[in-house]
């Protein structure tokens, strides 16, 4: 289909920052392919919220998960067969809520992934609850005083929790986000890339607009990534880290393809049958 | 007591080898041509308590250990106060004469003698095998080649001391117990070990665990043999994790597995349910231990039954099938992977600790292992969940230049979201029609195992309970008619009509009696009587003869 959309009927509040996030991987993908990367091998996956909606919209083969499981089904396609390209779409509550423990063991894992976190700061399907990434005092139908917790800083607990890749996008700025996702997927291993979305009932773009910054330089080592992550408002964006690690699927099995390197039967019967000769 | 029946059974602290004790015994009687049934009783602690290790063996196939046993050791005093009525009549039990002093029994200084050892804790196994050795009229030399391929850190040592012991058992108890000979050599094989290799066999390409007794030994298995198989065998960070992972996997066109026991498979519910709506073929592990709860781990029970059948919100097809046997394991769990591919839906193999960690001698047909395949996509415009008269749509798996997409939401036949009502109607009926598919399916295989008897009352069970009940028939020499369901959802009712209007009894590992109320919900069959076992310990074969003998 035409400019990887599907058919389905966008429901996305207009003005909602998803459709900065939608046009910037639709324009990644072209991208990606110029560099030989190509379309059949690249893989989305969705948790469930507002963001996970992408998954009807893109005209792209993939999972659509359970709220706040999704990066599992990621890790499981990957390792089952590396050759594919994953993208991973998460809400902030879908990542650092109800699946905080699995964005951070893929990233403790170095799965090689592009996680995009669509950090609209609340949980915007359940009619803006406050989210992980919420400001202390959020006054959400749950904290109708507003909340009593801290937000996470997600660059900095990206960054301590083994991701290999951390960077922070707008989804007002599509040209920049486009560059981040395609140096995401590029990436080999866990690239986090957290986007500032507006979810319009709730913010106003013009309080992002103003208070939006460019890091000036990438960070060179882990320790200035993670001065630049603490010290930096959180409307900083740009790489705040990059690094090479050993990815997952290449500790566990080399450069092996489960799939497509399947055993036959009868070589699984000959070498079972040793096995039991052994017992 | 069948003359030809041996039992053997060592008990002591954990970190003392008595379940490796138990092995290399089993091992010693297979290697005489007999079948044996190794059951090993173990606390959740890794030094100190008290483990023991039963073996009974027989120059005929035999499905359960005993409790009487006719040569009993015992590393230390609360194994001799533990097993003090678990002497067979005429059956001899040896204590460590260096803690206590008895009347009955065989002292044997089995401490002072292995003090003189750098790794005597190890030494206590070694002194059991050698009595073993002694009593079933072993020669030395049979003995020292036993000792050097199982026991080969500091052979030297091992040799040594168990010569000692050796000399010291053989004047008074030498030959005591001359065992007949069998007609070959088998394999020994736990269950778990059966469901790893029968997974292999069926075309497992990945594998995804969190430790959990007794699934535990599943994932050390597969993780063991991953390079040989080229699999990928993953220990994730929950079992929520790993079940997310697996279907995933499956998502790609890999053969997932997971395993896992009551608690771990109630935190993969929601993703069960996911593999429900998404048709994502998966079959889950799931070895009963006693719950609610942590219950108690190193146990057995059959009280995941009905959790088993039901598992999951909303209406999907689940299969649930239970192996009677370790053998049957093997083949089950080939067969289980075949067809939650072939119908695209999630299944349960369920068994128990007592399938899963007790070891037998088996005799595999290889050739008879299933292997899983999908029904393809050939060409044309693709619809993940095309709607054809079975109900079963055709598989497709990325990377292709048709798009793929598989949806935890309600969803139309190219699997985008839908809130539909029509739609969400259709779909329910699409994935229903994979019932009927399946049961037309399931009438070619065999689904429930009849063992014709002449006695007018019928006995029902399943599960590992099967073969407690088979030793316990034959023990007493009763000959009912047993009826043992292998797949219990869907349950094969077609094949019990028959036994509507009989007298039937049950015999289960269940307080509440979970199959029985199965039998009645979903057969129709009166029930009079059920023999229950719920303290975490298997039947034994002469107590449940007569049990079986007062209900019949
Ligand atoms: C297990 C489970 N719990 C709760 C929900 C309900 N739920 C749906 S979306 C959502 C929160 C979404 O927030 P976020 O992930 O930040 O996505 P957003 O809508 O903000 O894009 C919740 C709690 C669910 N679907 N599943
Ligand atoms: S509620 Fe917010 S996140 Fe959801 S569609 Fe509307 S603007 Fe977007
Ligand atoms: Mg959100």
């Amino acid at each position: 289909m035409k400019d990887l959309k599907t058919y389905a009927e966008i429901t996305w509040c207009p003005g909602c920052g998803n459709f900065g996030i939608f046009t910037s991987v639709r324009n990644a993908i072209p991208l990606l392919e110029e560099k030989g990367i190509k379309r059949d091998n690249i893989v989305i996956t969705s948790g469930i919220g507002c963001h996970a909606k992408i998954f009807d919209y893109l005209n792209l083969s993939g999972f659509y998960g359970l709220h706040g499981r999704n990066c599992s089904n990621s890790e499981g396609i990957k390792i089952a067969n590396p050759d594919l390209k994953v993208i991973n779409f998460s809400g902030d509550a879908n990542g650092l809520a109800e699946g905080l423990a699995h964005t951070m063991f893929a990233a403790k894992r170095n799965q090689d992934l592009t996680f995009i976190l669509h950090n609209n700061s609340v949980y915007a399907l359940t009619t803006g609850q406050f989210s992980p990434l919420a400001e202390k005092g959020w006054k959400g139908p749950s904290t109708p005083r507003g909340s009593y917790e801290e937000p996470f800083n997600p660059i900095s607990l990206m960054i301590e929790a083994g991701a290999t890749f951390v960077a922070r996008g707008f989804a007002g700025d599509v040209k920049h986000l486009t560059d981040l996702m395609v140096q995401g997927v590029e990436h080999e291993g866990f690239a986090f890339i957290e986007v500032l979305q507006p979810a319009v009932p709730y913010h106003k773009w013009e309080e992002y607009r103003e208070q939006i910054e460019y890091l000036e330089k990438e960070p060179d080592t882990y320790f200035e990534a993670m001065k630049a992550a603490k010290e930096k408002h959180k409307f900083t964006i740009g790489i705040f880290y990059r690094t090479t690690r050993p990815v997952y699927h290449k500790e566990l099995y080399g450069e092996y393809n489960p799939i497509k390197k399947r055993l036959s039967k009868e070589t699984r019967i000959e070498k079972i049958h040793k096995i039991l000769e052994s017992k | 007591m069948d003359s030809n029946v041996f039992t053997f059974l060592v008990g002591g602290k954990a970190g003392e080898g008595v379940k490796k004790a138990g092995s290399v015994a089993a091992h010693i009687f297979s290697s005489l041509g007999r079948h044996i049934f190794q059951m090993d009783d173990y606390m959740s602690l890794i030094r100190g308590g008290h483990n023991f290790s039963v073996v009974s063996t027989s120059p005929r196939w035999i499905s359960s250990h005993y409790m009487k046993a006719n040569l009993v050791v015992n590393f230390d005093k609360r194994s001799c106060e533990t097993h003090m009525n678990n002497i067979a009549e005429k059956g001899i039990m040896v204590y460590n004469s260096d803690e206590q002093e008895l009347e009955i029994g065989v002292g044997i200084p089995l401490t002072s003698e292995a003090e003189k050892y750098p790794m005597k804790n190890l030494m206590y196994g070694v002194g059991a095998v050698a009595i073993l050795s002694a009593m079933i009229g072993f020669k030395k030399d049979q003995l020292n080649q036993i000792i050097r391929s199982e026991y080969p850190r500091g052979i030297e040592d091992n040799i040594r001391f168990a010569n000692t012991i050796y000399d010291i058992v053989s004047p008074d108890c030498g030959a005591k117990f001359p065992l007949e000979k069998g007609d070959k050599k088998r394999s020994i094989i736990p269950g778990n070990v059966a469901i790893s290799l029968g997974a292999i066999a069926g075309g497992l390409d990945v594998y995804y665990g969190y430790p959990m007794t007794p699934a535990s030994t599943i994932l050390h298995t597969l993780a063991r043999e991953a390079e040989n198989f080229g699999l990928a065998v993953v220990h994730a960070e929950s079992e929520i994790a790993v079940i997310n992972m697996a279907i995933g996997s499956a998502f790609t066109g890999a053969k997932s597995m997971v395993g896992t026991s009551g608690g771990g498979f109630a935190l993969m519910t929601e993703g069960y349910s996911l593999a429900g709506i998404t048709e994502t073929p998966l079959l889950v592990i799931l070895s009963q231990r006693p719950g609610p709860a942590t219950g108690v781990p190193t146990y057995t029970e059959q009280a995941d039954l009905a959790f088993a059948l039901t598992a999951g919100h909303g209406d999907f097809l689940r299969i649930v099938a239970s192996p009677r046997t370790v053998r049957e394991a093997y083949y089950l769990t080939s067969e289980m992977l075949d067809l939650v591919w072939k119908f695209q839906t999630p299944g349960i193999l369920l068994t128990e600790k007592h399938l899963s960690e007790s070891s037998m001698t088996v005799e595999i047909d290889l050739e008879k292992s299933k292997w899983a395949e999908p029904k393809m996509h050939k060409d044309g415009d693709y619809k993940r969940y095309l709607d054809i008269h079975d109900g079963i749509s055709p598989m497709l798996f990325p990377p292709s230049n048709q798009i793929i997409k598989w949806n935890s939401y309600e969803h139309d036949e190219f699997g985008i979201t839908t809130e539909n009502a029509e739609m969400i109607s259709f779909m329910h009926d699409k994935r229903n029609k994979k019932l009927e598919t399946l049961i037309e399916y399931l009438k070619g295989l065999e689904t429930v195992k009849i063992i014709r008897g002449e006695n007018p009352t019928n006995i029902f069970t399943y599960g590992s309970t099967y073969m407690s009940v088979l030793e316990a028939l034959r023990y007493g020499r009763l000959n009912p008619t047993t009826i043992a369901p292998i797949y219990l959802s869907p349950l094969p009712t077609w094949e019990l009509k028959e036994f509507k209007n009989q007298d039937n009894v049950v015999i289960e590992q269940s307080s509440t009696g979970q199959f029985t109320k199965l039998l009645e919900e979903k057969a129709g069959l009166k029930i009079r009587n059920t023999i229950k076992q719920y303290d975490g310990r298997p039947f034994d074969p002469i107590e449940l003869s007569n049990k079986i003998k007062e209900v019949l």
